[in-house]
């Protein structure tokens, strides 16, 4: 249906995001968190930290001005130092080191003529291998230097020069990673099925598989396709350690994972896949109250389960990964929750309701009424004895309804098609003037019945 | 006259034999019987009897139908030259109407030419004399005697819609359009039956343009018919019947990617009484041709953004939409129908709470719902509760309404799923399995029609000499005039080609 202009946009769609401002406390400690990352995600995450959280913030952007002024990126350095100079003028790091700025940014240009001078040069005496290496070293450059496109354009140029399998595994994990820092998604799942491609050999790298499926369990994350990435990240094996920390580290695992199958699986399914799966196991045991929370869940200790997640909102949020998605797969375990708290009755009392999942002060009718209209939840609202009541199942007449309801549809939809026949069969149809010259009749059979006309007319011009 | 009479009245024997004549003597007796009247000129027939009475009160209609058709139309030319034999105006329309409401449908198959033109001078007399809703019962009627299946479309169905939509007297054509067409006048007959009395035929069989219980078609006509009576259910209310009728016109088979304007009028009207009906844009039947699908979404873009609006959007976006496109609306004739849209919107809503709540309290509706009509919550809720009264009596709500004195009052919706009895299923479900047997009888009818077609017959007698020869035998047909063994030349440059 051509509904792309003036079509009224979805609720979801017009609602523009606020920037996010966390003000409570996370849990984790700044330190020990980033020190599980390595590479450029960790200013990344730091950045948003900073961007984000009030509590922490300025410590995250002092970190970050120290860690980018190792590296070689100049613009992530003013986006942590910018910030700092009206929040903590008072700092060391709030003042912007001009002269740094400067020397890097004529080295990182140096650096560049001379990679560039190089690959020309392997290029044109035609050796493979070193210009394969020189694209490489260029890449990396650019990715240090924080020119993402062109690092990916040099990794993607390597392609030309990869002789064996490692070589081709290699060059996608850099376009992996550079795909994961530019959230082209597109690019680091076909990267994935490139490795998978000829991952086959014999002596299989261990830290390959963990690595794809993070890889994977993230692209469908940020699609919103949440129980794709929860059985990705579940089948990740364990034994991760630090070799993918330079875009997600193990505990990320757990939290992704867990999230993602506490809001889309089953009660049964989370037992069985996520609490008796012994690779997620090692990764669950990172983080025990992801644990305590699905437990919580299959032991329909629902408000429980909710608390616990609510406590790690905080951290959720200032995650670079998840933070857009926290309020959806809260929302799901939280209407799954009521769904799952309501199965065994017939009739609820909405106090009890509120007192299990409402925060104090605030009630739930509204909540309902959505998650009814949305058609997740079977039942109705009694607003006058204040009752959930759930809807009476009447099979009988529900397949009585269906039936008649098919066969007025064969019925209507039969009795068309022979009118149809009998209009081309009378000669009746609609026809162009161009026809006008061709034999009448027949050809309208032929159309009607076979199908064969208009391939034969096109024939007869082409030949 | 009086020697005449014997003459007229010879055919069918009365009172009947014993044992009914076979078809065969029944054809050649009427056959017999037409030759006789036929020559009879208009002065003879315009007689009166020997007692001075008027041959249309001796004559029987519903028993002898012929010659009282024949001395009918003599009447009728004499009124229209003003001659002072005929008999005065009133009586003559007595007797017109009469003889549609009792002809006997036997015998008129033989003299399509005459009922056309009562019927023709039914139409035209009601027309002139600005009473068109005298017309629309009888010929609705004469319609289904002559063809109880209703199945078959002729010139007077179109007749008979046009004088029902002018005249507004929808109810009494209902009877003629509640049937589904499934045949058009020009369908090659197969096999010609042997006698058109045979009261087991099918409809196709005897009314052709030949016999002249119908005129010649052309598309725009068959179209017409659909959009009109699908323009009388939406005059009755009936959103259901007019859905189907329009969507007899927007399925309308085209060649190539022909699109009529009455089809796009008739998509028009559909996307509205769509939302009447269903409350949001149905999807296009399947069995739409892709042209006309493509032409749709460009010229009707604003009822389409209507219905978006009345799906998903607020009452106050879809009352600025509808204003928006006044012109449009009534450009095309359907500002009444849009006021209906905007009036329908609120009772949506109000049903659309059925499938949250079971019971509520008439000011949380009105705080829920709005009026697209002013763009506002309803004023009172006095209001809501008239509406709402409405909606119940009318059968559009399945509710009750409690009203206490000391309280708002409150509306219980009924539980859904318990709208038939069992009994009633019952007959539902017996009803459905007859139709879709009966309906089988059309489609094996339709077969035949199809398999026994000369040129079909000739297609299938190629395909098989071309299996002979060992070609691949799948469309060695098509041109008539193109030699047979280009045809084979021809496929080979296919074969190698795939």
């Amino acid at each position: 249906m051509a509904s792309s202009q003036g079509a009224p946009l979805s609720p979801t769609a017009t609602r523009s995001r606020k920037p996010l401002v966390v003000t409570e406390q996370p849990k984790f400690d700044l330190e020990s968190y980033i020190a599980n990352y390595t590479g450029r995600t960790r200013l990344e995450r730091l950045l948003l930290i900073g961007h984000c959280s009030s509590v922490v913030g300025v410590d995250a952007l002092k970190l970050a001005v120290k860690d980018a002024k190792l590296g070689k990126d100049i613009t992530r350095y003013l986006d942590a130092q910018t910030p700092l100079e009206t929040l903590a003028p008072g700092e060391r790091e709030a003042t912007r080191d001009l002269a740094w700025m400067d020397k890097t940014k004529a080295l990182n240009l140096a650096e560049i003529s001379r990679l560039e001078s190089e690959v020309k040069g392997y290029k044109n005496n035609l050796i493979k291998e070193s210009t394969r290496i020189g694209n490489e070293d260029l890449g990396k450059h650019f990715q240090a230097i924080g020119d993402l496109p062109r690092a990916f354009e040099a990794y993607s140029r390597m392609r030309a020069d990869a002789q064996t399998g490692k070589h081709i595994i290699e060059i996608s994990r850099h376009l992996i990673e550079v795909g994961v820092e530019q959230r082209n998604w597109i690019a680091v799942t076909s990267n994935v099925q490139k490795i998978k491609g000829v991952m086959d050999s014999k002596d299989p790298d261990k830290s390959l598989q963990p690595f794809l499926c993070a890889a994977e369990g993230l692209a469908s994350l940020d699609g919103g396709e949440y129980y794709n990435a929860a059985l990705q990240f579940l089948q990740t094996d364990s034994g991760m350690g630090t070799s993918c920390n330079t875009i997600i580290s193990p505990n990320d695992i757990a939290v992704y994972g867990g999230l993602c199958a506490l809001a889309t699986m089953e009660r049964n399914d989370l037992n069985k896949r996520v609490l008796e799966n012994s690779n997620f196991r090692t990764y669950l045991e990172l983080e025990p109250h992801i644990r305590r929370a699905i437990g919580f869940f299959v032991n329909s200790r629902y408000s429980q389960c909710l608390t616990v997640l609510e406590s790690y909102r905080a951290d959720y949020l200032l995650d670079i990964h998840l933070s857009k998605h926290v309020d959806d797969l809260y929302y799901m375990v939280r209407s799954k929750s009521i769904v799952q708290y309501f199965i065994p009755f017939s009739c609820v009392t909405l106090d009890s309701l509120n007192e299990a999942f409402a925060a104090p002060g605030k009630t739930i009718d509204k909540e309902l009424a959505m998650m009814i209209k949305n058609q997740e939840l079977e039942a109705r609202i009694d607003t006058q004895n204040r009752l959930l009541t759930s809807v009476p199942l009447a099979p009988r007449a529900s397949l009585q309804a269906s039936t008649l309801q098919t066969a007025k549809e064969y019925e209507r939809e039969a009795r068309r098609r022979i009118q149809h026949m009998n209009i081309h069969g009378a000669d009746l149809e609609i026809k162009g003037k161009k026809n006008a010259n061709q034999l009448p009749g027949v050809d309208e059979f032929y159309d009607a019945g076979i199908g064969g006309r208009e391939l034969r007319s096109g024939r007869n011009v082409a030949f | 006259m009086a020697d005449l009479l014997p003459k007229l009245l010879s055919f069918p024997p009365h009172p009947p034999p014993a044992k009914p004549l076979s078809d065969q003597a029944y054809d050649e007796g009427i056959r017999e019987q037409i030759d006789v009247v036929g020559k009879l000129t208009e002065s003879k027939l315009l007689q009166q009897t020997s007692g001075g009475e008027h041959a249309l009160d001796v004559i029987n209609p519903s028993l002898n139908s012929i010659p009282y058709a024949y001395i009918l139309l003599a009447n009728i030319s004499a009124m229209r030259k003003a001659n002072s034999k005929g008999v005065d105006f009133e009586t003559l329309w007595d007797k017109m109407i009469g003889f549609l409401v009792s002809f006997d449908p036997r015998q008129i198959r033989y003299i399509g030419e005459e009922f056309s033109a009562i019927v023709d001078a039914v139409a035209g007399l009601a027309a002139s004399n600005r009473q068109s809703y005298l017309a629309v019962a009888p010929i609705a009627t004469a319609l289904t005697r002559l063809d109880p299946t209703g199945s078959m479309l002729t010139t007077h169905h179109l007749t008979l819609v046009k004088l029902a939509l002018e005249s507004r007297n929808f109810a009494a054509a209902t009877q003629v359009l509640d049937k589904f067409i499934l045949y058009v006048p020009g369908v090659p007959t197969v096999t010609k039956p042997k006698f058109i009395c045979d009261m087991n035929l099918s409809p196709v069989t005897f009314i052709t343009d030949k016999s002249k219980l119908t005129g010649k078609f052309k598309y725009v006509d068959v179209l017409e018919y659909f959009l009109y009576s699908g323009m009388i259910y939406m005059g009755m209310r009936d959103w259901d019947k007019a859905l189907q009728c329009l969507e007899s016109a927007i399925t309308y088979p085209a060649k190539e990617n022909n699109v009529s304007k009455v089809m796009v009028d008739a998509y028009k009207k559909w996307v509205l009484v769509g939302l009447l009906l269903e409350g949001k844009l149905l999807p296009l039947p399947k069995s739409t041709s892709s042209g006309a699908a493509k032409c749709y979404h460009v010229m009707a873009k604003p009822y389409e953004t209507i219905a978006q609006i009345f799906e998903s959007g607020t009452a106050s976006r879809l009352k600025s939409e509808a204003e928006f496109g006044v012109h449009i609306w009534r450009g095309d004739l359907n500002y009444g129908l849009m006021l209906h849209v905007l009036s329908a919107f609120q009772k949506f809503q109000i049903r659309g709470l059925a499938n949250i709540y079971s019971k509520i309290s008439i000011p949380e509706i009105v705080s829920q719902t709005t009026s697209a009509e002013t763009g506002n919550k309803l004023p009172t809720p006095q209001a809501a509760e008239l509406l709402i009264q409405n909606m119940i009596t009318s059968g559009e709500l399945h509710a009750t309404m409690s009203t206490s004195a000391t309280g708002p009052s409150i509306l219980t919706f009924s539980p859904k799923g318990q709208v038939l009895t069992e009994s009633q299923m019952q007959r539902e479900l017996a009803g459905s399995t007859e139709r879709i047997l009966a309906l089988t009888k059309e489609i094996k009818q339709t077969d035949r029609l199809l398999t026994h077609d000369k040129e079909y017959i000739k297609f299938v007698q190629k395909q098989k000499k071309h299996v002979k020869q060992g070609g691949s035998g799948d469309q060695g047909i098509g041109v008539e005039n193109m030699d047979w063994n280009d045809a084979i030349e021809d496929e080979d440059i296919m074969g190698t080609m795939y």
